[in-house]
This record gives C-alpha cells, sequence and structure tokens, in this order.
C-alpha cells in the first residue's frame, strides 16, 4: 500500500496527532507503522495507566484504545478520560474483535466515539481514523457557531422560542411554549424560571393585552405569519418592546401545529424611530406640527370634508413687529417668546399632538378630529388647521379666542412684551380646494390686516387678493423705476428770512410713472420692506452732486442739497467712500451734500450710526436732525453728536399761534440748539404768522409752503429768477420790514 | 469459522468454512508475510525482521504466562494471553496458530472448561512450530 492516500489532501497541511495505546508490542508497532504510512502523527502507549498519565500533558487530536488490556483495559481508560476535564469530546476509537458483540457495546457505554474491529487492513483503520476526526471537527465547530449564535443572540436581545399547539404532535402531547435561554432573557428571566404562555401575556400591560391576544388568535386561526411588537412589564419592573416575529409550522396533512420564531427587544430602536418620526413633523422649538405634519394633516382634513361635504378652516397666523422683539432683545428671548406663544395657541383649538403619517383607521366618525392643531410654518407664521366647522363664524370665534389669548403681557428677557397678532382665514372648499390654495389665500387676508392696522382677523375674499396684486405689481414697478429713470428729485428752498435769501434746498424723490407723479408716501415704505430703498439712496446722491454742480454752472449756486438717507444707508461701511465719489464725479465740494437723518432713526441705532457720521463730518458732509422734537433724544448724547442743524418738526410749526405748548417746544428746541451751537430750522411753514412767530423766537431759517413747495430744478431756477430776485413776494416784504437792510446788495451774488 | 485477522486476496479467502491453515498445513502465510513487507516497501527499516524479532520475545513471554495461569490456575490471564498472541500470530501470517487462539479464547470466555486444556495443549505445540519457523525466515534473510 502506497502513502498518498485520498484523504491526505484535506490534511496536508497536518497531521492528525494519535495516541496509540495496545498492551501488544507487535500489534503496536504495527499498527503504529501502518497509521505512521498514512500520514498520522503516531505517539505509543503499552498500557492504559500510560496513556492517561500522558495525557495529563499532552492532548492528541484522537485516542485509539485496545479494549483488551491487562490492568487497566480499553473501557476503563476511556471512562476515567470522559471524566477528566477537557476530555468530554475527545474522539476515541475503540479497537475491538469482530465476534465480541459485548465489547462493542460496552464500548459506547463508557463513551467512546466509534469501535473499530481489530484487522491488518490498515487503510480501514486509517479512513475510519479520518472519518472520526472529522465528524469531531465538524462537531466542534458546530458547538462553535452555536456558542457564537447564543452570543450575537444576546448582543442583539433576541432568542428563538417553540410554541405548540395542545395535541398537535407526539413530542408535545399538551402543546406548549418552549424558550430558548436567550428569549427567556429577553423577557428577564434565567433557565431556572419556568415560563408560560400564560405568564409572558400577563407581563403585555392592560390596555394592551387584548389587542395583542386578538391578534395572537386571528394570526393563529389562519395560521398565518406573526410580526408584531409588544409592550412588556419585565420581572425587575422596567418597561421593554419586545419584536415577536414567527412563521407557523405544518404537519404532513398541512396542519398547523404551532409556531417557531423569535423574540428581540427592540425598545431602543423603538425610542429612536419614535424620536425620528417626532423630528420630522414637529417643530424642535415649540413642539408644535411642522409645515410637513401640517400638512399631512390639512390632506387629510380636506379629503375628509370632501367625502363627507362639510366646511374646514384655515387659518394663518403671524405676529405683529416679532422681528422688532427679536431685534431688541436678541434672538433667545425671541424664541422665548415663539415658545409661549405656541402655548397660548394650542389652547385655542381641540389641538392633537399625536404624530400622523399613515391612513386614518376608519373614513367615518370623529376620526378626523384628531387632525385639529396649532402648528409652526416657520419665523412667528403659525397654522391653526379647523377640519370641520359649521360655517365661518366658528373660525371666527377661534380667531378671536387667539387674538384674546395674546393679550396678555408674555415677560421674556426679564421684562414685559405686548404681542398681537394678524389672523388671515381661508374657507375650504370656497377659498380654495387645495391645501396650496388655502394656504396662499389664508396669507392674502392675513396681509390685509396687517395693512389695516395688525391685531385683527380677516376672512379671505377675491377682493383682497385684488390689493395684492396691486401691491406686488407696484414691487415689481418699483424695481424697474430707476433703471428707466423714472425716479425724479423736486427741491423745496430753504429760505434765510432775515435776508430773504435761499440758503440751501432740500431734496425730494418723486416716482414719475407714466403721467402719475407718485409722492414718497405711497413707495418709500415698499422700497424699504424690499431692500430697494439701497439702490434709490445711491441713485439720489448721485443725482444730487450732479445737481449740485448744474446749478453751479447755471446761477452760481455754493450752498448744499440736502438729502434723506434711511438710517440703514448710515450703518454701510461704505457711505463715505460713496459720497466722495459721487461729488468728485463732478468736481463739487463735499459740504455741498447735507444729510438728513430722522430724530428716530438715529436714536433707534445710535451706535451703529455715530462712527459714519464722524467720517461724515471729517470730510466736510453737514448732518441735519430731521423732525426734531418727535423723538426721544437723549440729550446727552445730543451734546457729543456731531451734527450741524436741528430741523423743528412740521407739528409744532403747524401749531404755532394756536396752542400755547408749541411755541414753549419751539422755544426749548431753539435755546437748546443755540446752546450747543447748532442751527436751527423749521419746516412746513405755510403763512406770515407761523413765520413772524419763528422769527420773533429766534429761528431765521425756515422753509415751507409759504415760500415754496418742492419744484423739479428747472422751475426752481424759473422762481429765483421770478420770485426772489425781484422780491415780489409777500413775505419778503414781511422779512424786508423786518430787516431793512437790502437783499440784493449780499446776496445777488449767492442767488 | 473464517479468520478475522487477515483478509488478503487470495485462494483461503474463498474457502470459506475449512480451515485453511489446518488443511494446506502451512506455518507462516507467505501473502501475510507478504502483507507485512508492504509496510515497509524499500526494507529500508527492517520491519519485517524487528516484526518477527518482537513477535517471538512476546510469543515466549505470553507462552511462560500461559504455563503459569495454568498453574494457578487462572482463566481470566489465559483467555487475555490467547488474546493477544491469536492477533499477533495473524499478523505474521501463522494463520493456524491464530486460530487455535481464537478457539481457545472462545472456549475461555464460554467457559467450556472440559475443551480448554486440549486446545491450550495444541496451541503450545503449533507455537513451537511457528517459532521455529520464525527462526528459520530470521536465518534466512
Amino acid at each position: 500500500m502506497s502513502l498518498p492516500h485520498s484523504f491526505d489532501a484535506e490534511d496536508a497541511s497536518e497531521r492528525p496527532k494519535v495516541l496509540l495505546v495496545d498492551d501488544d508490542d507487535l500489534a503496536l508497532m504495527l499498527t503504529a507503522e501502518a497509521l505512521r504510512g498514512r500520514g498520522f502523527d503516531i505517539t505509543e502507549a503499552s498500557s492504559g495507566e500510560q496513556a492517561l498519565a500522558m495525557l495529563t500533558e499532552w492532548t492528541p487530536d484522537i485516542i485509539v484504545l485496545d479494549a483488551m488490556m491487562p490492568g487497566l483495559d480499553g473501557f476503563d481508560t476511556c471512562r476515567e478520560l470522559r471524566e477528566s476535564p477537557g476530555f468530554e469530546n475527545m474522539p476515541v476509537l475503540m479497537l475491538t474483535g469482530l465476534d465480541d458483540e459485548v465489547s462493542i457495546n460496552r464500548a459506547y457505554q463508557v463513551g467512546a466515539t466509534d469501535f473499530f474491529v481489530k484487522s491488518t487492513q490498515w487503510s480501514l483503520l486509517a479512513g475510519r481514523l479520518r472519518h472520526v476526526l472529522r465528524s469531531a471537527r465538524t462537531r466542534q465547530e458546530l458547538e462553535r457557531s452555536k456558542s457564537k449564535l447564543a452570543r450575537a443572540q444576546d448582543l442583539a436581545r433576541m432568542g428563538s422560542f417553540d410554541w405548540r399547539k395542545p395535541g398537535s404532535g407526539s413530542h408535545h402531547p399538551t402543546g406548549g411554549l418552549t424558550l430558548a435561554l436567550e428569549a427567556l432573557r429577553v423577557f428577564g428571566y434565567t433557565a431556572q424560571d419556568r415560563v408560560s404562555m400564560r405568564r409572558l401575556v400577563r407581563m403585555v400591560p392592560l390596555p394592551e393585552r387584548s389587542g395583542m391576544t386578538r391578534v395572537l388568535a386571528e394570526v393563529q386561526s389562519k395560521n398565518t405569519v406573526l410580526a408584531i411588537d409588544v409592550p412588556v412589564n419585565l420581572p425587575d419592573g422596567r418597561m421593554r418592546i419586545v419584536h415577536v416575529e414567527a412563521e407557523p409550522e405544518f404537519n404532513e396533512h398541512g396542519h398547523g401545529i404551532g409556531y417557531t420564531g423569535i423574540v428581540q427587544d427592540v425598545t431602543d430602536r423603538r425610542v429612536a424611530e419614535d424620536r425620528i418620526r417626532h423630528l420630522a413633523n414637529f417643530d424642535a422649538l415649540t413642539g408644535l406640527p411642522n409645515r410637513r405634519q401640517l400638512m399631512w394633516r390639512t390632506e387629510r382634513a380636506l379629503d375628509h370634508a370632501r367625502r363627507l361635504g362639510h366646511l374646514a378652516a384655515l387659518l394663518l397666523i403671524d405676529l405683529d413687529r416679532f422681528k422688532v422683539i427679536n431685534d431688541t432683545l436678541g434672538h433667545a428671548a425671541g424664541d422665548e417668546l415663539l415658545v409661549e406663544v405656541a402655548r397660548r395657541l394650542r389652547a385655542c383649538v381641540r389641538h392633537s399632538d399625536q404624530v400622523m403619517d399613515t391612513a386614518l383607521e376608519s373614513a367615518s366618525g370623529r376620526s378626523h378630529r384628531t387632525l385639529e392643531a396649532v402648528g409652526r410654518l416657520g419665523g412667528d407664521e403659525f397654522v391653526a388647521l379647523l377640519p370641520e366647522v359649521a360655517d365661518e363664524a366658528d373660525a371666527e370665534r377661534v380667531s378671536t379666542r387667539i387674538l384674546t389669548a395674546m393679550r396678555d403681557p408674555i415677560f421674556v428677557g426679564g421684562q414685559e412684551c405686548f404681542v398681537t397678532a394678524s389672523v388671515g382665514i381661508a374657507m375650504y372648499p370656497r377659498d380654495g380646494m387645495s391645501v396650496a390654495d388655502l394656504i396662499r389665500n389664508s396669507d392674502v387676508a392675513m396681509y390685509s390686516v396687517k395693512d389695516a392696522g395688525r391685531n385683527a382677523s380677516a376672512i379671505y375674499s377675491p377682493m383682497l387678493a385684488g390689493h395684492g396684486r396691486k401691491k406686488l405689481e407696484l414691487e415689481s414697478a418699483l424695481h424697474k423705476a430707476i433703471e428707466r429713470d423714472e425716479l425724479v428729485l423736486h427741491y423745496q428752498p430753504k429760505i434765510d428770512v432775515r435776508s430773504a435769501r435761499m440758503v440751501g434746498v432740500e431734496a425730494l424723490m418723486r416716482w414719475q410713472r407714466g403721467d402719475v407723479l407718485v409722492p414718497p408716501g405711497d413707495f418709500i415704505q415698499l422700497a424699504e420692506d424690499t431692500g430697494l430703498i439701497v439702490p434709490m439712496s445711491d441713485w439720489l446722491l448721485r443725482e444730487a452732486a450732479r445737481q449740485v454742480k448744474e446749478w453751479q454752472v447755471n446761477f452760481g449756486f455754493a450752498d448744499s442739497i440736502a438729502v434723506n438717507l434711511p438710517n440703514r444707508m448710515f450703518e454701510r461701511s461704505d457711505l463715505v467712500e460713496k459720497i466722495h465719489e459721487c461729488v468728485s464725479a463732478h468736481g463739487v465740494p463735499h459740504r455741498s451734500i447735507q444729510l438728513e437723518i430722522t430724530e428716530t432713526g438715529l436714536m433707534k441705532d445710535l451706535q451703529n450710526v455715530i462712527p459714519s457720521l464722524h467720517r461724515l463730518t471729517e470730510i466736510g458732509v453737514e448732518i441735519s436732525i430731521d423732525d426734531f422734537g418727535t423723538g426721544y433724544s437723549s440729550l446727552a448724547y445730543l451734546t457729543t453728536l456731531p451734527i450741524s442743524e436741528l430741523k423743528i418738526d412740521i407739528q409744532f410749526v403747524r401749531d404755532l399761534g394756536i396752542t400755547p405748548q408749541s411755541s414753549a417746544v419751539v422755544t426749548a428746541i431753539i435755546a437748546l440748539a443755540r446752546s450747543l451751537g447748532l442751527r436751527v430750522i423749521a419746516e412746513g411753514v405755510e403763512n406770515l404768522r407761523q413765520m413772524e412767530v419763528l422769527h420773533r423766537l429766534g429761528c431765521g431759517v425756515m422753509q415751507g409752503f409759504l415760500f415754496s413747495r418742492a419744484l423739479p430744478p428747472d422751475e426752481l431756477e424759473l422762481w429765483l429768477k421770478q420770485t426772489v430776485l425781484p422780491r415780489k413776494a409777500p413775505w419778503i416784504v414781511q422779512a424786508g420790514a423786518d430787516r431793512p437792510e437790502p437783499l440784493g446788495s449780499s446776496g445777488g451774488r449767492r442767488l | 469459522m473464517t479468520t478475522p485477522f487477515t483478509l488478503p486476496p487470495g485462494p483461503q479467502a474463498s474457502t470459506g468454512g475449512t480451515p485453511p491453515a489446518r488443511a494446506t498445513g502451512v506455518v507462516l502465510d507467505a501473502d501475510a508475510l507478504a502483507n507485512l513487507a508492504q509496510l515497509d516497501p524499500t526494507g529500508a527499516n527492517r520491519l519485517v525482521r524487528r516484526v518477527l524479532i518482537t513477535y517471538r520475545s512476546s510469543m515466549a513471554r505470553l507462552l511462560d504466562q500461559l504455563a503459569q495461569a495454568r498453574v494457578q490456575p487462572d482463566p481470566a490471564s489465559q483467555r487475555l494471553v490467547a488474546h493477544t498472541l491469536k492477533s499477533s500470530s495473524a499478523s505474521v501470517g501463522a494463520l493456524l496458530l491464530s486460530q487455535l487462539c481464537g478457539e481457545a479464547e472462545k472456549a475461555l470466555r464460554e467457559g467450556q472448561v472440559d475443551a480448554v486444556p486440549a486446545l491450550l495443549d495444541q496451541l503450545v505445540a503449533e507455537a513451537a512450530r511457528v517459532d521455529a519457523a520464525v527462526v528459520q525466515l530470521l536465518a534466512d534473510e
């Protein structure tokens, strides 16, 4: 017999270690020789005692024992071996005689893995050894993978179970539940616990128990696959969610005999899933349904209303002047306020917090009521969805409730805030058949409330939409006004009545829109809102500088043109450069541009505006404070601000000579200006009486209809030529009477 | 009864119930020896020689034990000797001896007290023949 054997390929890398035990020297010698030649690594022992002694410090892959030996025979040796730790699964091959059935039986009794009848057919012995070794290895791998599986199941908090219907098979005559150790652990039990189906069912909290038993019964009666998540109270009091998944098993007649499946603790996954679902559907700040969830609910509500033919309402709620609160108190306070507003709004409807993204269980009934909610669309915009209303009045009642709920002050950032809201209402189906239509139209209604002064509600009507469209048209037209050169400047002269001379002009913007001259009141606010005010102001500065140059050439104009800038322009770091560019382009001095900023605008943003004011003053651009007396100037700041002029507000001038208070205010302003070294000018002077009083109180420079309205540049030139130079106007006579010195001698050059 | 210890292909295997060794009078079976020689195909290990030498000393020791066990008398020891000598004899081709060992072992196991002494006498006599044949074989090599 030759050496290379078919089995050798498998074990090429290693020669199996064999302990060969036989008391017969000859048999030992021959067997060892034969097996060595067939790829085994043989160690010989001539008695059971010797073999056991060797095994205390060395472990072979397999042991071959001769059954019949003097002293400790093969059976005793095997029995002792099996009792030693580490040798429980050691493969042992017992060598017996063929005619010795008793020995064969004994071999198995003492735990031999297999027996082999002694023969000189060595290849048969070698084959048997390989077979036993392979079985042992397979068994080892099985054991290993079994314990790996157990470990994996433990990690996954998963375990298997087996359930048999009563009387369904010979193995389970009474039916019953068998839980693997890992499955027991899922339920908080150990291997010692006896766990019946009834005991497990009792772990499910009562509210869920009946639903679960119903599902179990249903699945079982139809022999369908079971897959449910069940909450359970563990013996230690913890509440967990267990996923149960099982498949039915059938006997040869196709009858369901039970279920085999797994249980898994999915609490963590469920908690995470719920959290994700909540994040996706609810606003993180206020906890209200977010836009997505609102849209979803509204869709469902409209479906329902369509089917059952009832009305629904959508209320769009926008806080009034929320931006101001955010800007003045900071975003943290703004957030705090939104949270409180959300809390109040929630109380105004039958708010439901349920996350919903699956179809409602039943189409009829009151299920659609659970759709009702207040949600946050974003920013300071909220929506109240009323899935069923009887009429408009129903919706208005809710909006009234909302406006009332806002009435109490809200404490944020350590102070009391008063918040109002504007509410727009759109009714399904009248104001829109789709979610998008209803949102848009409630938005239109809400803006009509804003335009009408806020803090109210309005129901959508097509007329409101018309308003909105007009505004939209105006906005897009204004965009084009600059490029189409439709903006124009008119100029109102400033007059020094003592000398009856023009000492400067104020530039006022007009919009020449086709044949219509649009006054600033109709478009400046829109320009502010849309940000168009910035390019418009740039244009204003360029145009004013150009006009200075033109007049310089035409009639020696050497005063300044005052332009009104919104205070956001003063916040821009490039304002100084911009003015410098404009005047340089036309070769006129910096001081030919004067800037007017309103008192309110200045004080609102003092810290941001001051640096600009200083740099403007440094290059010679004078600053005038407009509408002085209407705001709340800090007198302390006033003394340090780099300003040149105070402009008395029109309302004090109008009341001069009528109410004593107004002359008191004017007197005070003039005194203040004088002591601070500032010029003072009065605007809105319409009659001689006002002029006289102002003059008497010490204010000599004025502007107003008494002298001239704001005029296009060429008309202003004409006015100068025809009215001022010939000294024909009544105010000139008056002024001249007061101040008898001739005007022409000193002022001719300047005009 | 067919001896289980040698199953080489050959005329003896097909003779069925008739004990071949006893019929032919052959002391050492050539096929068995050839079989043995194949364990050491090149002869480098001088395996056959070593086996034969071991067999002789082993047989001498066993016969010694047997003689003592018959005096005692100790049937269990007698049986162990018969068992051991049965398989080693088969290995070297002493088929008749092996067969006699098997018969003695069976008689001892089954307690056929009357048959045992005659069988053991035959066994000892055949053992002497085998030993002589082995000596001859070793000398021939």
